[in-house]
């Protein structure tokens, strides 16, 4: 060493971690070649020359130079050394020498930290050969410690007295009734459990000692690396607590009168957070249970005593935790019945926000989501416990005399948003959320943007969990609680949405609908009038959304009222009421500038007063399919649109069977106007072909009264089509009149192809009108045409449309159908 | 052997009664190395026998007279050629004659006052030896032989813990306590320093003992001051409220007991020296006297204990 030191010249400047990793390799080359000597030394039973090498060895502990993390590197090294040394001594012992010399001669060692750790190795293996003098011996190692006062250094010896002395320490009860110590006789003193707890405890409170002091030395601009060299540290400490929990006789009764006195009386005296926070966790993680359940009182209490900047919320919430899954286990006992676990915590809980005036509001309601966690896990059927806990929280805000509401991005509002989450995602049932009579006023402090994130996620839980709502009051609540994403809100933001955020949340509300069902019908009346006075005050942009589904819903409802005609004899005027319902909600929509969804709700609610058929309903649908009409007369100008809304005008009547002739005739005429009627000559070639349909297949109720078999007859006639195949013909001649007209020449021969289908399909429904001969002339006249067409993407499908067709009259042909008509002298 | 060619020379050889089950003790001698020699109390007999044996078997040996000498003597070294000597008792062995053939004389000092330990320092020895004297007309023959005397002394009566407060305003303040003021050559300084303030950064604290030995009176009066033992029982700094235990075996050390104004020549004392030693390297530092004293050793099992005292200086060194 000297003689390197001697050479040693300014050198390129060392990086500090390369200067510790130098330092250590130095250090460790020295503990290689001393423990070698040691080990050599023992070999050969040279005691004292052993001793000497483990000294050498030892006195690499004495550095100031290295990391808590290099030093701990070192410390192992060394301590797996000493192994040899302790393991041979014990040999020895057991061979008959002298202990007690030792003792006293590994004491003359000049250097603190060897001599200490050499009396610690040498005093263990005392115990371990005579265990008559093991608590004054254990006494003495714990004591002599205190002459290190260096942090770094102390808390490692003491860890190393801890390593070792963790199978020797006294764990049994203390005699109650020792026998008087006789003349001439030893005392003996193999110590008992109080000892081993007054020895961990005190090696505890001066590990911990050692510890906080770290924090206050050296430059304040350290204090970060300090504070994370620390943390590094703190199991050394921590094994303590450890070392008490593993002791057999450490039971309730001595942890509650001994042990945990002792640990909190260090904690609370050290004023230092980093100890607390660290310790006080500790304390819930290796105590079990049934422990802290029976010292709650006096473990909380202290909470309110730490440090201001300890975090006590993570601390009570780690052992809310730890109980609340205790009380879930199921091979476990539950929380014991004299144990009012949730007031302990309340009250206390409450003690340690009084304490601490300073705490932050978002820590506070951290506190609260944690009582209500445990209110929950541990008391799943006290929903008022929960109810309590929201209470409180509303109390707490009540006191901070807000005077906005929580900004969403605050850390009390994500907080708030915790806790109430908690319950919802909890019982995962809004009706028992709704039972909570604190729950929905929290919400009232929420910005608009919490407000409707947390509306969002309760009603996410809804779907998720298909959570029906069956009472008009309960659907009133809700909505109220989500009003957020059902009306427009006081405070919300002047710039419009984005689109599509707002379209999925409208969505949401939509499938929303599908829950407010209730099994009774009435009930459900009210829910849906309840529904809608709500979504009603959503404003233009939501009722897109909500009415529809309203609607259907009602449709629904007056479907059930039908199957259950017979049980309730005012389902015709529950029905008429219903419809009403419907076409004022619908007309919702038509005040709100909206066309074709009304429309084709219209149409719906046509179709579905048909198939209903109570008292009235022919003219209610009626003016069902009227409003229809007048909607698309007035509000559609669109030509596609158009097309596209006669179409299911004209498709939904065709279905319909409820009108008699009266009604029927003017419909379906003001159907074949309207398509005649449109402005673009394909739009009106189809429109008219399609009508051609009402003629054939649409029906009407003739003849009311009619007796058809003797029976008593219904109210009106069976529906009946109209088969009328001269009427159809004319629709369909019109078309090919129109089509004629068209000067774009595929467009013309495409819709030829179209109305060739349409007379096939009449020629094999049997209409007469229908014959080969026509159907030989349109074919014709598409051949003729087909070919001048230039070739294109567009003409390839026209002439694949055609071959179909052909393909298909061909094939009737060649096989025809039993019942089908005879295509004779078809020209193909 | 015999340079001047006057015929016959003798060897003379001592050999004390109970050689073989008196106990020997190490001590040190003057050059440092250390040294068996038999060991007497205050008040002891020495006794045993002389034996003359003539170098050549036949011839003869002339002599003014046989004599033996029984001499306590200070030497103090920057005065070598003045040996005061506070005991010296002489026996006559034989007459003035010829000696013709190897003789052997018991001779027998009753119960010699040994009023002194032996004491080999830096400067000053205190030793006792026998000295035998065959006087003849030119050169005498003289054989001298050391015994080393240990005092005993009986428990103090008195014996109160040292206890102190010392320190430096407003930057330290401590309070420390030895169990006892006096301590056998065997005993164990067991104590504890209490930090009642603390506003400098120390780096560690150690207790030393220092032995200092006086010698010369009046104007000459010389000081030496030897660290006996450095014992570090403090690494790190402590805060207020800290106490630190002490506990030094002596018994590895090489001590004496106190002796003070031994003959009016010469004094040893000890002292505990507590020092703290802060970051600059600083000393702080409180002596106290305390009072060593030889205690009658019990009887002890075998050789161990000075093979773990020997081991101790060895490790301290």
């Amino acid at each position: 060493m000297s003689s390197e030191d001697s050479v040693k010249q300014p050198q390129t400047q060392l990086s500090p971690q390369e200067e510790q990793e130098k330092l250590l390799d130095e250090a460790l080359q020295v503990v290689k070649v001393q423990s070698f000597q040691m080990k050599r030394c023992l070999d050969k039973t040279k005691l004292m020359d052993g001793l000497k090498h483990a000294s050498n060895m030892l006195s690499e502990l004495r550095t100031s130079m290295l990391t808590p993390k290099s030093y701990y590197e070192l410390y192992m090294a060394i301590s797996d050394e000493l192994r040899h040394l302790e393991i041979y001594l014990c040999d020895e012992f057991q061979k008959g020498r002298k202990v007690a010399d030792l003792y006293e001669l590994v004491q003359y060692a000049g250097n603190i930290i060897p001599r200490l750790y050499l009396l610690i190795t040498v005093g263990v293996v005392y115990i371990k050969s005579n265990e008559s003098c093991r608590k004054d011996i254990l006494k003495d190692l714990v004591e002599m410690c205190r002459g290190v006062q260096h942090p770094l250094r102390g808390l490692f010896l003491r860890n190393y007295l801890l390593q070792m002395t963790r199978n020797s320490l006294p764990d049994c009860p203390p005699n109650e009734n020792p026998e008087p110590v006789k003349e001439g006789e030893v005392e003996i003193r193999s110590g008992d459990i109080k000892d081993s707890i007054d020895f961990i405890l005190l090696n505890f409170a001066e590990m911990n000692k050692l510890w906080v002091r770290m924090q206050h030395q050296g430059h304040t601009r350290d204090r970060e690396k300090r504070e994370k060299e620390r943390q590094e540290l703190r199991i050394l400490v921590g094994t303590n607590l450890v070392r008490l929990s593993q002791l057999e006789e450490v039971n309730i009764l001595r942890y509650q009168k001994l042990v945990l006195p002792g640990i909190l009386e260090q904690v609370v005296s050290c004023k230092d957070a980093i100890a607390q926070e660290y310790l006080m966790e500790c304390i819930i993680q290796v105590f079990p249970d049934e422990f802290h359940l029976q010292t709650l009182n006096p473990f909380l209490r202290s909470c309110a005593e730490l440090h201001a900047s300890v975090n006590v919320k993570n601390i009570i919430i780690a052992l809310v935790d730890r109980l609340a899954l205790f009380a879930h286990r199921d091979d476990g006992p539950g929380i014991p019945n004299d144990i009012q676990l949730f007031d302990i915590f309340s009250q206390q809980v409450a003690t340690v926000t009084q304490a601490r005036q300073d705490m932050p509001t978002e820590d506070i309601v951290s506190l609260q989501v944690s009582l209500i966690n445990l209110a929950l896990k541990c008391y799943p059927e006290k929903i008022q416990y929960v109810d309590k806990v929201l209470e409180t929280t509303v109390q707490i805000f009540n006191k901070l005399n807000l005077e906005q509401f929580l900004e969403n991005s605050s850390a009390v509002s994500k907080e708030l948003s915790r806790l109430l989450k908690i319950p919802i995602d909890s019982y995962n049932n809004v009706l028992t959320v709704l039972e909570l009579k604190h729950f929905a006023p929290l919400f009232e402090y929420f910005d608009y943007d919490s407000r409707k994130n947390m509306s969002i996620y309760v009603v996410n839980n809804c779907l998720e969990n298909g959570t029906e709502i069956p009472m008009a009051e309960q659907t009133d609540q809700i909505l109220q609680l989500v009003s957020s994403l059902v009306q427009d809100q006081a405070d919300q933001p002047q710039e419009e949405p984005d689109p599509e955020d707002f379209s999925e949340e409208q969505n949401l509300m939509g499938r929303f609908m599908s829950l407010l069902n209730s099994d009774n019908p009435d009930q459900q009346y009210m829910i849906l009038n309840s529904a809608r006075k709500h979504f009603g005050n959503g404003g233009n942009k939501r009722i897109k959304f909500t009415l529809p589904p309203l609607v259907f819903s009602a449709f629904r409802l007056a479907f059930r009222y039908k199957e259950m005609s017979e049980e309730d004899d005012k389902w015709e005027k529950k029905c008429q009421k219903i419809f009403q319902f419907c076409h004022q909600t619908i007309s919702a929509l038509i005040k709100a500038e909206y066309s074709e969804l009304p429309l084709r709700l219209f149409l719906q609610g046509a179709l579905a007063c048909g198939e209903v058929s109570f008292e009235n309903y022919e003219t209610v649908a009626y003016e069902f399919m009227s409003q229809a009409f007048s909607l698309y007369e007035d509000e559609i100008s669109d030509s596609k649109a158009q097309l596209a809304a006669i179409t299911l005008i004209i498709a939904t009547f065709e279905r319909m069977s409820c009108f008699g002739e009266e009604n029927h005739e003017p419909l379906r005429t003001q159907c074949a106007l309207a398509a005649s009627k449109l402005l673009k000559k394909p739009d009106q070639c189809r429109g008219v072909s399609i009508c051609s349909h009402l003629f054939w297949s649409g029906k009407t109720r003739e003849g009311e009264g009619t007796e058809m078999n003797g029976e008593a007859s219904p109210e009106r006639g069976e529906p009946k089509e109209l088969q009328d195949g001269k009427r159809v013909m004319e629709c369909l001649k019109k078309g090919l009149r129109i089509a004629n007209q068209c000067m774009d020449k595929s467009v013309q021969v495409q819709l030829f192809i179209e109305i060739l289908n349409r007379y096939i399909f009449f020629y094999e429904k049997g209409n007469e009108a229908v014959n080969v001969q026509v159907l030989n002339q349109l074919i014709e006249k598409i051949r003729e045409d087909l070919p001048e067409l230039d070739s294109s993407e567009e003409m390839d499908q026209i002439n694949k449309h055609f071959q179909n067709t052909i393909e298909h009259l061909r094939l009737r042909q060649t096989s025809p159908e039993s019942e089908g008509p005879s295509y004779q002298g078809l020209e193909i | 052997m015999s340079f001047f060619g006057f015929g016959t020379t003798a060897d003379i050889d001592v050999v004390l009664d109970g050689s073989q089950t008196r106990k020997y003790v190490e001590h040190k001698t003057e050059d440092g190395r250390k040294e068996k020699y038999p060991l007497y109390y205050d008040g002891e007999t020495v006794a045993g026998k002389v034996s003359v044996s003539l170098s050549k078997a036949g011839s003869k040996l002339e002599h003014q007279g046989i004599k033996i000498e029984f001499i306590g003597q200070i030497e103090l070294y920057y005065d070598r050629g003045n040996h005061h000597e506070f005991i010296s008792l002489v026996k006559e062995l034989a007459r003035p004659g010829v000696l013709t053939q190897s003789t052997s004389f018991d001779f027998e000092f009753i119960n010699v006052e040994k009023p002194y330990e032996s004491y080999t320092g830096a400067n000053v020895k205190l030793r006792y030896f026998l000295r035998v004297t065959i006087v003849r007309r030119l050169t005498d023959i003289t054989k001298e032989m050391d015994i080393v005397v240990h005092t005993l002394s009986t428990y103090p009566e008195v014996n109160n813990s040292l206890k102190m407060e010392v320190g430096i305003e407003d930057c330290l303040h401590i309070e420390f306590e030895y169990n006892k003021q006096k301590y056998h050559l065997k005993d164990v300084i067991v104590g504890k320093i209490y930090f009642l303030l603390v506003r400098i950064k120390i780096k560690h604290m150690e207790l030393a003992i220092i032995k200092r030995e006086t010698t010369g009176t009046g104007p000459n009066i010389y000081n030496e001051n030897e660290t006996v033992a450095k014992y570090e029982i403090m690494d790190g700094a402590p805060v207020r409220g800290e106490s630190i235990p002490i506990r030094l075996f002596l018994a590895g050390y090489d001590l004496t007991p106190t002796m003070r104004d031994i003959n009016k020549k010469f004094s040893v004392r000890y002292y505990l020296n507590l020092v703290l030693v802060d970051e600059e390297e600083r000393r702080y530092f409180k002596q106290q006297e305390i009072v060593l004293w030889r205690k009658a050793d019990r009887v002890r099992t075998g050789g161990q204990a000075d093979e773990s005292t020997a081991w101790g200086r060895d490790y301290q060194a």
